[in-house]
């Protein structure tokens, strides 16, 4: 009952804070209230069973990227952004694809039994660590996607950071040469 | 509700009070600025504030070494006029500075402040846990909540429209990035040896094997230093570096909202070094005595406590009747004045000490409750359980409190480091030790037949 009370606070929360991110003005209130919508969201994880999930939504989510994001926002020009209209052309694409991926989730959450227990434990440490690192033959074999994915980010971020080291060379190099000239 | 029924009314007494540790970092800020601006004189060789008094009838003008500045600026700062510039965006400006002050009161709940307390009551064995919320991510939640206090110096510095504090909320959100990083990567290693994130299992591997300093220094300084950038002072106050940025995030505030600021920054000096104690210095366990032994000996335990602190009420009268020695001796103006307000402290100091040692006397005799064994665990009276606990709270206040000392050792020794210094520092020096650590630490521990 108590849970089922904190449920809907922070559900009502959620959505609204989700509205909010759709319908703000200026992006910085637009990432402020998905930060929002982040916290309530591990409040509901918290809630439900999995307090390891819900924390790491907190640090990495709401604590690392979205203050990486703020940051983005600031230093980009954040005064033209305000101006741009809510809606164009590209904006029917969103909307048609929105609506079906809520129709589809829709249409999952109503197949499947809607049980509201908070008794049981979903993903505590141990579970997500058994889940995730289980090498048995048996095992659900996520190890191996696991370690695929820390290669990805691993490239990824190498690219990244060779692609702005490639910028600021070039843009010595051009300087070397205004030197030279 | 049968939760409710299934729990005596001092299981839930007990529960509820311990709700009462949120504060404990807002009290530290009453510890720390006194400490903090005395000691600053004293790393300066100069006296620091000490001159603001409180008239009290017998004993004239009482200065409590300073401590009465702090109620005067206090005042002022509660009574001065709260503002906006123009052009400021209203909201985030007013809610920025709660920021950081509200997730001081959520971040204590997951610090254990004693050992489980086992006793029996009305028949049945009672175990509370000493955190007041015994979570089994307790660290993480932390992290988190330390991660999230630094939006507070962001939106600050984008909300009020001012070049310097938007300079400074920049400078605040790539360092605190960087330094998070490093400060979760160096405890690592002691989090592999502990097999968990929950804070009381930590500290009950340090009781049973080493304290985290012995098991892990290089991860120990790592975490330090990382702890002192995440908590944006001196040498690491770029964010708000007086001769760059007037004041950083903060320049446009003034009265209590610059004060919230004051106290977050004060607060997160507390909740970090009430971690390091945790973390690498065993947190509330008694150095070289397991709590079995406390509890065996309870009245002894007790008595000893009792003696510490006469210890230190006689030291201080000690310094106290020194002082009054030099000054009457002395030509000063107003020593006769000074005299009078000492003869306060003497009081205090006599009254203090006759009644920690009677005390002591009297647990040392009088009080040797009996240890029940019930399936195997021992179990305590409630006394004894909350003797233990108050032994446990008082070790581990006085493990922080070192290392709040630690905090303004390092801010009025070291000067700042420039900008890209403390990037260098962080992503290049630290966190490749801290990856190394945490990489050896595993090895060797597996080697060693660990978890």
């Amino acid at each position: 009952m108590l849970a089922l009370i904190y449920f809907v606070v922070l559900a009502a929360i959620a959505v609204v804070a989700a509205l909010g991110v759709l319908f703000s003005k200026h992006p910085l209130y637009g990432g402020l209230s998905l930060v929002l919508t982040m916290l309530s969201l591990a409040g509901i994880y918290g809630l439900i069973g999995s307090p390891f999930i819900g924390v790491v939504q907190i640090m990495v989510y709401a604590g690392a990227i979205m203050m990486l994001l703020v940051f983005v926002i600031s230093v980009l020009n954040a005064a033209k952004d305000s101006k741009t209209p809510m809606f164009d052309g590209v904006s029917i694409f969103v909307v048609i694809a929105a609506l079906a991926l809520a129709g589809l989730v829709g249409f999952a959450l109503v197949l499947s039994p809607m049980g509201f227990d908070v008794t049981t434990l979903r993903g505590s440490v141990e579970m997500t660590s058994k889940n995730l690192f289980d090498t048995s033959k048996t095992g659900p074999g996520y190890f191996v996607l696991f370690e695929v994915l820390g290669l990805l980010l691993l490239s990824s971020m190498g690219a990244a950071v060779l692609m702005a080291k490639k910028r600021l060379s070039s843009e010595v190099s051009e300087e070397d040469h205004k030197e030279d000239k | 509700m049968d939760i409710i029924e299934s729990k005596t009314w001092v299981e839930w007494l007990i529960t509820i009070a311990k709700f009462g540790f949120c504060f404990v970092p807002v009290l530290y800020i009453l510890l720390l600025i006194p400490m903090e601006r005395r000691g600053a004189g004293f790393m300066q060789d100069r006296q620091g504030p000490n001159r603001s008094y409180i008239k009290v009838p017998f004993f004239g003008k009482v200065r409590l070494f300073g401590y009465v500045q702090n109620m005067c600026d206090g005042t002022k700062l509660f009574f001065k006029e709260m503002f906006a510039p123009t052009g400021s965006k209203k909201f985030l400006y007013y809610v920025a500075p709660a920021i950081p002050f509200a997730i001081v009161f959520l971040s204590p709940c997951v610090i254990p402040w004693f050992g489980p307390l086992v006793f029996e009551w009305g028949g049945k064995v009672v175990r509370i846990a000493g955190p007041i919320v015994d979570s089994e991510v307790g660290i993480l939640l932390l992290f988190g909540f330390s991660s999230l206090s630094a939006y507070g110096a962001v939106l600050a510095g984008l909300s009020s429209r001012s070049k310097y504090s938007y300079l400074g909320s920049l400078r605040t959100t790539a360092m605190t990035i960087s330094y998070e990083v490093c400060q979760g990567l160096s405890m690592m290693g002691l989090l592999v040896l502990a097999g968990s994130f929950s804070l009381t299992d930590i500290v009950s591997w340090q009781e049973n094997h080493v304290w985290g300093i012995v098991a892990q220094p290089v991860a120990f300084f790592c975490f330090l230093i990382a702890t002192i950038a995440e908590t944006g002072r001196a040498p690491f106050d770029v964010a708000e570096g007086e001769p760059e940025l007037v004041a950083g995030y903060h320049t446009e505030y003034g009265a209590m909202q610059f004060g919230l600021f004051y106290m977050g920054e004060y607060s997160h000096i507390c909740i970090s070094s009430l971690l390091v104690a945790t973390l690498f210095l065993g947190g509330y366990s008694v150095p070289f005595v397991t709590t079995e032994t406390i509890q065996a000996h309870m009245g002894g335990s007790l008595a000893i406590l009792c003696w510490v602190l006469a210890f230190l009420a006689l030291a201080f009268l000690h310094m106290i009747y020194r002082y009054s020695r030099k000054l009457a001796a002395s030509k000063q103006s107003n020593k006769m004045e000074i005299l009078r307000e000492y003869t306060l402290y003497k009081t205090i100091g006599w009254v203090a000490a006759a009644a920690f040692i009677a005390a002591g006397v009297c647990s040392w005799m009088f009080y040797n409750p009996q240890i029940t064994m019930i399936d195997g665990v021992a179990v305590n009276t409630l006394g004894a359980a909350l003797g233990t606990a108050l032994i446990h709270l008082l070790v581990l206040l006085v493990k922080s409190v070192f290392f709040c000392w630690v905090w303004i050792w390092v801010r009025w020794t070291l000067p700042r480091f420039r900008y890209d210094h403390i990037m260098h520092l962080g992503w290049k020096i630290i966190l490749n030790i801290a990856i190394l650590n945490l990489v050896v630490t595993a090895v060797v521990a597996k080697l060693m037949g660990g978890n």
